[in-house]
């Protein structure tokens, strides 16, 4: 168990976070705050079909000059966005930044406009005419892998970005085991809606001679490499800051369209430009996430002892490939991470990515995990309906035992620590199960159906470098690096190249910091998110930036003390470095102290006082950090909920929901607790509530926060949370990512307990949103049959 | 600047504004694009997330579906203008506390809900909490911290009046 103290503000200790005083008075800066002198808005003129051939494109002659299409970003050298992987076999897709005579998405950018404000620009847009010849579409993924299907990209043999196959043959255990449960599982597509659209500021800055891009990402980073390929402009060239930034869970981890067209326009004007993304251009043109079906075998004994599993499984990647995740990243992961947190020897799963006319997948918050835990922790239920036993019990069966950690599972992931199994008794104890199963057995007077469903799940992070490398994609997480500079007034200034945009780190690195230096948190700043002023870094994904940048800051924070307390040692004439110890913001040696602020004014402002040997790099440290396995770190967690399901209405209510989890050391539980109840709302979102319909023209179907619905204050339970604290052995101070847990378990935990309800009706329910048509029609059908 | 602008006269933030503004700008472009009062944030400018949230006469409405030239002889308050009132101190306070915030893009919308709330609901429980704030919309903290903090203002109140 954790060794760290919980006391004073350091490493494991409750802060409240430097970055709400602004925030609380409505002074942050997002990038919509942001107007620059002569600035010109943009508006896009989107494709309203999901597939056509552009036959011409009309601009009035009163806005010639306003409006932009393809031919002018060619002419003017723009390359389409390229988001190759290396996997053998991916096909390549092209995504021009405006439709290049071919739409292939309803939303799909074809014409941008600018004039002095958003609305003129939208009046500009309306004005433009194109005209389409339709071509049949691809609004289904098992269609659109048939042959004679309508093909998204013209030259390609058929539509699937990649298959892969993982795993061999498991034909002797399917012939042999006792048990053999199937089942056909389904995940909705979805948008991720961070309350804060997209935006883009873009400015070239004539002193530095730099093109500026003020941007709401997640990889400042990242999206200059982007640029700078398609703009065939140095990287040096090119300065990318996201200010505030109003949450993102993955939608803002990528190089958009509108970024590249913004940034030529700005040089193309020479005026500031900005484009903001409105609600109905994110649900319309960003409904990119979750959408995976599965057709899945899972084969055990009497007991419930997984002998192996066997899936084919279609993910929907929409139409291009996305810069720098590429479109099989989703699908490829479905393959190495369905085993979940289970010990079976057995595997075998073939995956496709299929191309067709819906948005560009983009990884959201938990990326695959939250639809593979959906099918493998159905299947788990599904075994221990078909054994007789309570569910929690066959979890137990199969989860991997703390005494074989750490841990390789049938993909060769390598699971770091922890006990999981014991996160299942602790969710079975903190729900209650006696008491609902009492409950149950003896029914609702107002006849609804009681249920209780678990899901266990593990959630890597901090990927390491050999996995991306292997992903072959335009982006590898090598060491990650910290700048830590002592101010000359004794207080810190911390650099990195991550960008928090709600996960607190203004407040979390200071921690680090100070558990490494002493001084106070209220003099640590955090400058983060700017390539002009932080070290090279992919950015925040991947549950990454605490286990990553943190351990970079610890690290470049632990080079600091030591020179620190050379100077000091040699102020106080102590005996050297080894005499005296760095404490509270002090080198004290016996009763002698010198503070870190008489240390920094030594060095900026009285430098013939240091010793002769004394480090020439100063009080400016930057600093690489990779964790001790490249395997990054597995955070896990049993989710509990208790639900009432409502026979005649379709309706669920959430009656209780537990999680039990284990972050390692967590820097802040307070923050730790925010990720987990955020991720559980996302959660209960996918599972019951959130689906972007499309008709077989591939029309989305919603377009207002009318009808795509995301969980409000009346539809997220007031979740508990249980905490464990396995260190990782491989990381700084033993922590773990924990940015995506929340959001990976409650979809399955939902299906099995809706399921578990149900039962009494011998009906069960395999796709998400598990909305109140889903569940009537499940009942109906049975009812029909009956 | 559309032919049919019209000139207005209000109230924002306790200071006499008068502006010439086109009918169709709603109140939330007007404050953040012309007061420059950027605290008012924009989420779904269909009046369903409550992000833009603001007083007009002490209630609170969503600036996204209001005209600004609506709101002529009115009194407007954003969350800039409650930097001096006493509850809206003490809810900062307790969000800070309890975490009712993490990017911090609904949260001007939220106080100012929260702040009626408090004053409408004074004997709220978490249910009757959730229910007087379901007209906001926030995808980061679950909404736990929210409605936490904002039992935690309404208990202070309930001891220090007791």
């Amino acid at each position: 168990m954790a060794e760290v103290s919980t006391a004073g503000s350091g490493v494991g200790a409750r802060v409240r976070r430097k970055e709400d005083d602004r925030l609380l008075r409505g002074r942050g800066r997002f990038v919509g705050d942001i107007a620059l002198v002569g600035m010109k808005e943009l508006a896009f003129v989107r494709s309203p079909v999901a597939h056509a051939t552009i036959t011409g494109i009309g601009i009035p002659e009163e806005h010639r000059g306003a409006v932009f299409t393809w031919a002018d970003l060619a002419a003017g050298g723009v390359k389409p966005i390229r988001a190759v992987s290396g996997l053998p076999g991916f096909k390549v897709s092209e995504q021009p930044a405006l439709a290049d005579g071919k739409v292939r998405f309803v939303g799909e950018p074809v014409a941008v406009c600018v004039a002095a404000s958003r609305a003129e620009a939208e009046d500009i847009a309306a004005s433009v005419f194109v005209d389409y010849a339709e071509l049949p579409v691809n609004s289904d993924m098992l269609e659109a892998v048939k042959p004679g299907a309508p093909k998204v990209h013209d030259h390609w043999p058929d539509n699937v970005f990649l298959e892969t196959n993982v795993g061999g043959t498991i034909a002797e255990i399917a012939a042999t085991a006792p048990v053999k449960v199937s089942r056909t599982i389904r995940t909705a597509r979805q948008c991720m809606v961070p309350l804060e659209g997209k935006g883009v500021v873009v400015h070239w800055d004539r002193h530095v001679e730099q093109l500026v891009l003020t941007t709401s990402t997640q990889m400042p980073h990242i999206v200059r490499a982007g640029l700078s390929e398609c703009l065939d402009l140095d990287q040096g060239l090119i300065r990318v800051v996201a200010p505030d930034v109003g949450g993102g869970f993955g939608w803002k981890g990528l190089l958009q369209p509108e970024e590249v067209v913004a940034a030529w326009i700005a040089m193309r004007l020479d005026r500031p430009v900005r484009w903001t993304e409105d609600r109905r251009e994110h649900l319309v043109a960003a409904a990119n996430a979750r959408e995976h079906h599965y057709e899945i075998t899972a084969y055990a004994d009497e007991r419930g002892r997984l002998l192996g599993v066997e899936a084919d499984a279609w993910v929907d990647a929409g139409a291009y490939s996305v810069y720098p995740f590429s479109a099989c990243l989703e699908a490829a992961q479905v393959g190495s991470i369905l085993p979940g947190p289970y010990d079976f020897a057995h595997y075998r799963c073939r995956t496709f990515s299929v191309c067709t006319n819906k948005p560009p997948i983009v990884p959201y918050r938990g990326v695959a995990r939250t639809g593979v835990c959906f099918a493998m922790e159905q299947m788990i239920d599904a075994v221990a309906d078909a054994v007789g036993r309570e569910p929690w019990q066959v979890r137990l069966e199969n989860l991997v035992p703390p005494e074989k950690m750490p841990f390789d599972n049938v993909t060769r992931k390598h699971f770091d620590s922890g006990d999981y199994p014991e996160s299942v008794r602790r969710a079975v104890a903190a729900i209650g199960l006696d008491g609902w199963r009492a409950r149950q057995k003896a029914g609702e007077p107002d006849g609804r159906l009681i249920g209780v469903g678990f899901a266990t799940c593990c959630e890597q992070s901090a990927h390491g470098t050999a996995v991306y490398h292997g992903w072959g994609i335009p982006m590898v997480p090598g060491h990650e690096q910290a700048q830590a500079r002592i101010t000359p007034d004794g207080g810190l200034e911390l650099r990195v190249g991550v960008q928090s945009h709600g996960q607190s780190m203004e407040t979390t690195f200071a921690q680090v910091a100070h558990e490494v230096l002493g001084i106070p948190l209220e003099k640590i700043k955090l400058v983060h998110g700017d390539t002009g002023l932080t070290p090279y870094s992919t950015g925040t994904w991947g549950s990454r930036s605490m286990v990553m940048a943190g351990g970079a800051v610890a690290t470049a924070c632990r080079t600091l003390a030591e020179r620190l307390c050379r100077i000091g040692a040699h102020l106080m004439q102590a005996a050297g470095p080894e005499a005296v110890v760095l404490k509270d913001g002090a080198v004290t040696a016996g009763g002698a102290a010198v503070t870190v602020r008489e240390i920094a004014h030594t060095w900026y402002r009285a430098p013939q006082l240091l010793p002769a040997d004394v480090d020439r790099g100063g009080l400016e440290v930057t600093a690489g950090y990779k964790p001790g396995s490249d395997h990054g770190t597995f955070s896990y967690a049993t989710h509990a909920v208790a639900v009432a399901v409502d026979p005649e209405i379709g309706q669920v209510e959430i009656l209780d929901y537990v999680v039990v989890e284990d972050a390692g050391t967590m820097v802040n539980p307070m923050v730790v607790d925010g990720q987990i109840y955020g991720g559980v709302a996302q959660g209960v979102g996918t599972a019951l509530y959130e689906r972007m319909p499309y008709d077989a023209e591939g029309q989305p179907l919603a377009s207002t926060f009318m009808d795509y619905l995301i969980p409000g204050f009346t539809e997220v339970p007031h979740v508990r949370i249980i905490h464990m604290l396995t260190p990782s052995p491989y990381t700084e101070f033993g922590v773990k990512g924990i940015g995506e847990g929340g959001a990976i378990a409650p979809p399955a935990a939902l299906c099995n307990a809706i399921n578990d309800a149900l039962k009494p009706l011998g009906v069960i329910v395999t796709n998400a949103p598990m909305t109140p048509e889903v569940i009537l029609s499940a009942i109906a059908g049975q009812r029909g049959t009956a | 600047m559309s032919a049919h602008a019209k000139t207005i006269s209000l109230t924002v933030n306790g200071t006499r504004v008068e502006a010439t503004v086109p009918p169709r700008q709603h109140l939330g472009d007007f404050l953040r694009e012309r007061e420059l009062l950027t605290g008012t944030h924009l989420g779904c400018e269909h009046g369903v997330c409550g992000a833009c949230t603001i007083l007009i006469d002490g209630e609170p409405a969503r600036s996204c579906i209001t005209f600004a030239v609506a709101c002529d002889g009115r009194s407007v308050t954003t969350v800039e203008g409650l930097d001096d009132d006493p509850l809206a101190a003490e809810l900062r306070e307790a969000f800070s506390a309890e975490h009712g915030l993490q990017c911090g893009f609904c949260t001007p919308g939220m106080l100012v809900a929260a702040r009626d709330v408090v004053l409408r609901c004074p004997d709220a429980d978490n249910r009757a909490i959730r229910t007087a704030m379901s007209g906001n919309l926030c995808r980061c903290t679950g909404y736990v911290g929210i409605v936490n903090a904002i039992r935690r203002v309404i208990d202070a109140r309930n001891t220090n009046a007791g």
